[in-house]
């Protein structure tokens, strides 16, 4: 018999195989800047950050098949209603909350049939004025949380929180030089958190192996992501206000990130 | 698999009339004056020449349903994307859709697989949107004729391609034009080139004069075609650096030196 304890520990049990995957992820920080939005990460082979629509990018953490879909059906759908409606007609709002959202919550919740998405996912959208920025994540459950000034996606919630203590009060007069700073920083700050949170479950004896154990903090963040840089690669784009095209996306280059790469090295 | 990026597909499931032919029951209009049926708006002439940088695009302003002028500030040459114009003439109806259709194909194409649709590939979109219509053209409404043009960013060269109602692409080494007045001024381009100098040797202003003669005789010698005396027509360039507007400022100056050169406007009365 199927009692709703089972289904309390099914659930149960997605959400613990999924979160394993995820816990890895490389984080990705949302921040606004005077001139628009900005996503930032650092990935090893696969490119993290792309473009939904005119005014929409996103990035996420997951099974790349389950990504590589959902940037699919979001892309698709935004230009089926960009072109039978109108440009102005494609939103986060309707794209995240009314498309992608009850099709993950379903895929999670169907025990017999579905396939649970592995995905944390982080949407920006660029307004006309700065009222109209915001950022919306996505959880692989459907769970959706919309903001503005900052957000961010971790593989655990620890590091989301920490990644968020350290952007603080976000302020939205950043330049853009500075912007891509603290979300470097932020990023830093994540991923470090994560891996933490691993070696602490798979050894006990973390505290004492760990090669930063010595350094303070900000010390150890700074050796942390010196040492990520070396191996990694710092990916930002971002949705300028401003522009003469309908599209207000633009992939950073090598030149626009000089600067922090350089800072961080 | 479905194609991830075909968006003729999508509006296929989803029933946009764009993919769909009108039913052969659909009145057809009585006769040239206008009768019952379908009023469909037509775009009258439009150019396009090369010049030493690009293409240059003219267009004038007038759109017309039989023997109405249902509108004099029509803009007939579209961007569809950073290096591509559309120059429409025909059906409105129909030719804006295709606009509105090919700007969203190529983002589609280009967001989904993160790469550009070549040239050869958006061709083959608009004529396969040109073939898309033909039942409908044969029944007397919503028949368009477009020129694509294109900077051509492999060879450094401006590219022009005009299309029959079937969808037949050709290239043209110099010129095109299409709309009502296209077949009138068609000899012209032959005479400008063998008497002067090929349009791509010529500099902005020179074409661009060139065009406007020929749009100027087009609105002399066809009745749906619009002169400037109300409204400025609009003319386009692409060049490597992207689509650009011609300035008003730079028009004024143009179609003044040819008012000029050609003497009084209003003949003097017998």
């Amino acid at each position: 018999m199927f009692t709703p304890y089972d289904y309390n520990e099914a659930i149960g049990h997605r959400k613990d195989a999924i979160d394993e995957r995820l816990r890895e992820g490389s984080p990705v920080v949302g921040l606004a800047y005077e001139g628009g939005l900005l996503l930032l990460t650092v990935r090893r082979a696969q490119r993290k950050i792309y473009e939904i629509y005119d005014r929409q990018m996103f990035s996420a953490i997951g099974m790349q098949a389950d990504v590589e879909n959902i940037r699919l059906a979001v892309i698709q759908q935004a230009h089926q209603e960009g072109f039978e409606r109108s440009p102005d007609d494609v939103s986060l709002q309707r794209l995240v909350g009314f498309y992608l959202s009850p099709a993950l919550k379903k895929a999670f919740g169907d025990q017999w049939q579905g396939v649970p998405f592995v995905i944390r996912a982080l949407f920006a959208e660029v307004g006309r004025g700065k009222a109209g920025d915001v950022f919306y994540t996505l959880n692989y459950d459907g769970e959706f949380r919309q903001s503005a000034g900052a957000a961010v996606i971790a593989g655990t919630q620890s590091a989301e929180d920490r990644m968020l203590e350290r952007i603080g009060e976000p302020e939205t007069a950043l330049t853009r030089e500075e912007a891509l700073n603290t979300a470097l920083l932020a990023w830093s700050v994540g991923a470090r958190e994560a891996l933490k949170t691993r070696r602490k479950a798979d050894r006990d004896d973390y505290d004492e192996i760990n090669p930063l154990r010595d350094l303070d903090e900000s010390e150890a963040d700074r050796v942390f992501l010196r040492d990520e840089l070396k191996t990694g690669t710092v990916e930002a784009a971002v949705l300028e206000r401003r522009g003469a095209r309908e599209s207000r996306f633009r992939l950073l280059g090598k030149d626009d990130l000089a600067a922090i790469t350089r800072e961080h090295r | 698999m479905q194609t991830a990026a075909d968006l003729w597909g999508l509006l296929e499931r989803s029933g946009h009339p764009i993919t769909k032919a009108l039913a052969a029951s659909v009145p057809r209009p009585a006769d040239s004056h206008g009768g019952p049926g379908v009023v469909d708006t037509h775009g009258t002439t439009v150019i396009a020449v090369k010049y030493d940088r690009g293409v240059i695009n003219v267009g004038d302003r007038r759109a017309t349903a039989n023997f109405a002028v249902m509108y004099d500030k029509a803009e007939k040459v579209l961007p569809i994307d950073d290096y591509t114009l559309l120059a429409i003439s025909g059906s409105f109806a129909r030719a804006m859709e295709v606009v509105r259709y090919l700007r969203t194909a190529f983002k589609l194409y280009e967001r989904t697989y993160l790469q550009e649709m070549s040239l050869e590939g958006k061709l083959a979109e608009l004529a396969k949107v040109v073939r898309a219509g033909i039942p409908e053209a044969l029944q007397g409404i919503g028949g368009f004729i477009p020129i694509l043009t294109t900077f051509d960013r492999d060879a450094g060269e401006g590219r022009i391609f005009f299309y029959d109602g079937m969808g037949a692409r050709f290239e043209s080494a110099e010129f095109g034009a299409a709309g009502s007045g296209s077949l009138q001024i068609r000899g012209v381009f032959d005479y400008i080139v063998k008497t002067k100098k090929p349009f791509h040797a010529m500099s902005r202003d020179e074409a661009l004069k060139e065009a406007l003669y020929l749009l100027d005789i087009a609105a002399d010698l066809d009745a749906a075609t619009g002169g400037w005396a109300k409204v400025l027509p609009l003319a386009t360039t692409i060049t490597a650096e992207g689509i650009e507007d011609v300035a008003e400022s730079d028009l004024r100056r143009v179609v003044a030196e040819i008012d000029a050169a050609s003497g009084e406007r209003i003949a003097p009365r017998r």
